[in-house]
């Protein structure tokens, strides 16, 4: 019995350590090794000097704190944004259908050109809302060119990318949830407010979970907007982990290096996802 | 039964066509010419299209194919660098940047041109454009055409450019107080490599240099790079630059001083053309000059040039030779000057009566070549670069001051060079 199933589970066991396991341990032993273009691209064993650079390297650190911050602070945002366009969504009204389609739009943008119309729109004093602060007689802000506001011009565009993502999720959620426990509820003399927290969000948390989880290892991982929109400047206070292994591994050539950076991204993501896993996830629906 | 006659008729025609067609295959794979692929950024692959097409008109046995790579100097880089790690390049020849061929070379994808061409390579051209080829005896690298940092100054605002640092920022105070220019002085602050040859210019005015050699010492921790860094800074907190430099890479900055909204510009040769085309406001109100530096010392300017390399798993290296040399050569060279307004890199075509009317900053770009500086030639510089511009941007943004940051800067790549030093003994 138990060896059949093995033998059931073993193409999706072989895939996924084809492509899962096995770069993980290449990644692994090529951390333990300098491969760059001081070595001509060879390997040379140096045992954990590659680890004892990283844990002694401001700039991952800063990386990691500014990561992390971005990831946290744009998923919340998505959430609670997500949430209402979802429960709006969910309200029968006219036009709802047109709305909801042109409500993924942003998700259907590529994000290099999503990144780049932000780019255009920050931009310090040409852009839009720079000419609108300018109208009404305020100051132009460089929003781009500040430590100070170019991470929030990020997560400002990543929210707008992905609210619809998170909106969609929620939205099939909803839909889940049976239409007579409302009626019910509304029947024992609750009001609206009430029903969103004891039968919407309970029943909805399944569903916030795998957003959370879909939308934080999507963030943790953030390349290619930042890399258009700020290049990691200025001063690198927009630079995520994902830009600073890239810039390793094909700007500096430094392999050994970069595989470290990964893996160190790598397992913060893996305590961070644990972190999650152990919040309680209300799935089962008491009937 | 003619309708059977036919049909054997037809059948026979198709045979014979077919026993030929088998005869000749042999003969025409043989004289099928050998396909050289050259990879290019775009602008390049656009200005060369026409003479590659002349080449591949004429019967010499050699294709010139041209894969037309991304706009971006780096993006370009990814792009060959992606495929080199993956073994066999598909491309023979690479237009480089002239910060890349120290680290082509260091990693083994670059086959020395020196067997091919000769000793003498570099003898016609302009002594500018001669360095950053040749590393460690070996020449690497053939340039098609100079780039080098200049001034761009108004004519209708003042006689005569600025000289030193202080001159720029007394004459730019002055027009902005006067209400007629909104800024002083534009050039590109946004941390990437742009940022780094600003600061080369710069650093030689005030007496130092960038230099990575153990012998002379870090040219970073030098006070000449505090001194730099902090004049960089005052243009910005003065109000002489904006605060929006932080952000701006060449195009941005062209586009605003090609308003009118300022009195000089950092940028390269090509901005000439822009400033002078259609739309703009400064049209026939530009000069061109070298950087400022403090008096008595340098007026540098960065050398930015592009050439091309032979790659080691080019499968034909002779025909490669050739393609290489026909596009580098003077027919090809001028061209680009007549028809796109680049900047050659052979002496004689700067003496070239014919092109020096249609082009009068020619005189003037082959000074600006002579001032010209080198950023460092390691195969670490990537790194180096990207350390100087991520200290250079805190200080911009007003986030250190100089003397802290050129420091760090100067400490972080003394230790990635000993770090490298101990990997390559390894």
């Amino acid at each position: 019995m138990r060896l059949r199933a093995l033998l059931l589970m073993a193409p999706a066991l072989l895939l996924l350590l084809a492509v899962f396991a096995w770069p993980m341990l290449e990644y692994a032993w090529l951390s333990l090794h300098a491969q760059s273009v001081f070595t001509g691209l060879e390997p040379v064993p140096v045992g954990l000097a590659n680890w004892q650079r990283l844990l002694g390297d401001g700039r991952f650190w800063q990386d990691a704190g500014q990561t992390l911050r971005f990831a946290g602070v744009s998923v919340g945002l998505e959430l609670v944004l997500g949430l209402g366009i979802a429960l709006l969504l969910h309200q029968n009204w006219r036009g709802r259908g047109v709305v909801r389609s042109l409500s993924l739009l942003p998700w259907a943008l590529p994000n290099t050109v999503m990144a780049l119309g932000w780019r255009w729109i920050f931009d310090d004093p040409n852009g839009p809302i720079n000419a609108l602060l300018g109208g009404l007689g305020l100051a132009t802000l460089p929003f781009l060119a500040s430590p100070q506001l170019a991470w929030i011009a990020t997560v400002v565009a990543d929210v707008w990318k992905t609210t619809p993502f998170v909106a969609l999720l929620l939205l099939a959620g909803l839909q889940m949830i049976p239409a007579d426990l409302y009626d019910a509820f509304a029947l024992e003399g609750g009001t609206p407010w009430q029903a969103l927290r004891r039968i919407t969000l309970p029943l909805l948390r399944p569903y916030i979970f795998i957003v959370l989880l879909f939308r934080l290892a999507q963030a943790l991982g953030v390349f290619d907007l930042i890399a258009v929109l700020t290049g990691g400047g200025p001063a690198s206070s927009t630079e995520s982990l994902a830009v600073y292994a890239y810039l390793n591994a094909m700007r500096f050539l430094d392999f050994g290096y970069s595989a470290t950076v990964m893996l160190g991204m790598f397992l913060l993501l893996l305590a961070g996802s644990a972190l999650l896993l152990l919040l309680p996830r209300g799935q089962e629906v008491r009937s | 039964m003619t309708l059977g006659r036919r049909r054997s008729l037809w059948a026979l025609a198709l045979g014979l066509a077919l026993a030929a067609a088998l005869l000749l295959w042999p003969l025409a794979w043989a004289r099928r010419p050998v396909t050289v692929r050259v990879l290019m950024p775009a602008p390049f692959a656009d200005a060369t299209a026409a003479m590659v097409a002349d080449f591949n008109r004429s019967p010499r046995g050699v294709r010139i194919e041209v894969t037309r790579g991304p706009f971006e100097t780096e993006a370009v880089s990814d792009l060959a660098i992606s495929s080199l790690l993956l073994g066999d390049s598909p491309y023979d020849l690479l237009l480089m940047d002239v910060t890349w061929t120290a680290k082509y070379a260091a990693a083994g994808w670059l086959q020395p041109l020196d067997p091919w061409l000769g000793p003498e390579a570099l003898a016609p051209l302009v002594p500018g454009a001669r360095a950053g080829n040749r590393i460690d005896g070996q020449l690497w690298r053939l340039p098609l055409l100079a780039d080098v940092g200049l001034l761009y100054w108004r004519t209708d605002l003042m006689e005569a450019p600025p000289r030193t640092p202080d001159e720029l920022v007394t004459r730019s105070r002055q027009l902005q107080g006067q209400g007629r220019v909104p800024w002083g002085y534009l050039w590109q602050g946004r941390q990437y490599e742009g940022l780094s040859c600003v600061f080369l210019e710069v650093v030689h005015g005030f007496g130092g240099g960038w230099s990575t050699d153990e012998g002379e010492g870090m040219g970073l921790a030098r006070p000449a790079a505090a001194a730099a860094a902090g004049w960089l800074r005052l243009l910005v907190s003065e109000g002489i630059t904006p605060e929006a430099v932080a952000n701006y890479a060449e195009p941005q900055s062209l586009q605003s001083f090609r308003r009118g909204e300022a009195a000089f510009l950092r940028s390269w040769p090509y901005a000439w053309q822009e400033l002078q085309g259609e739309g703009s406001a400064v049209a026939g109100k530009v000069g061109i000059t070298t950087m400022v530096a403090e008096p008595g010392l340098p007026h540098a300017a960065t050398l930015g040039s592009w050439g091309f390399s032979l790659l080691a798993g080019s499968a034909h290296p002779e025909e490669a030779i050739t393609v290489l040399r026909t596009l580098t050569g003077a027919d090809s060279q001028r061209q680009l000057v007549r028809d796109w307004g680049y900047t050659p890199t052979l002496a004689a075509l700067f003496e070239d009566p014919d092109l020096v009317k249609l082009r009068p900053q020619l005189p003037l770009l082959r000074q600006a070549l002579n001032a010209a500086v080198v950023r460092p030639l390691s195969p670490g510089y990537a790194q180096l670069s990207d350390i100087l511009q991520r200290e250079l941007s805190a200080v911009i943004t007003g986030g250190e001051s100089a003397g802290p940051a050129m420091e760090e800067a100067a400490r972080a790549s003394r230790q990635l060079l000993q770090a490298s030093g101990r990997e390559a003994a390894a």
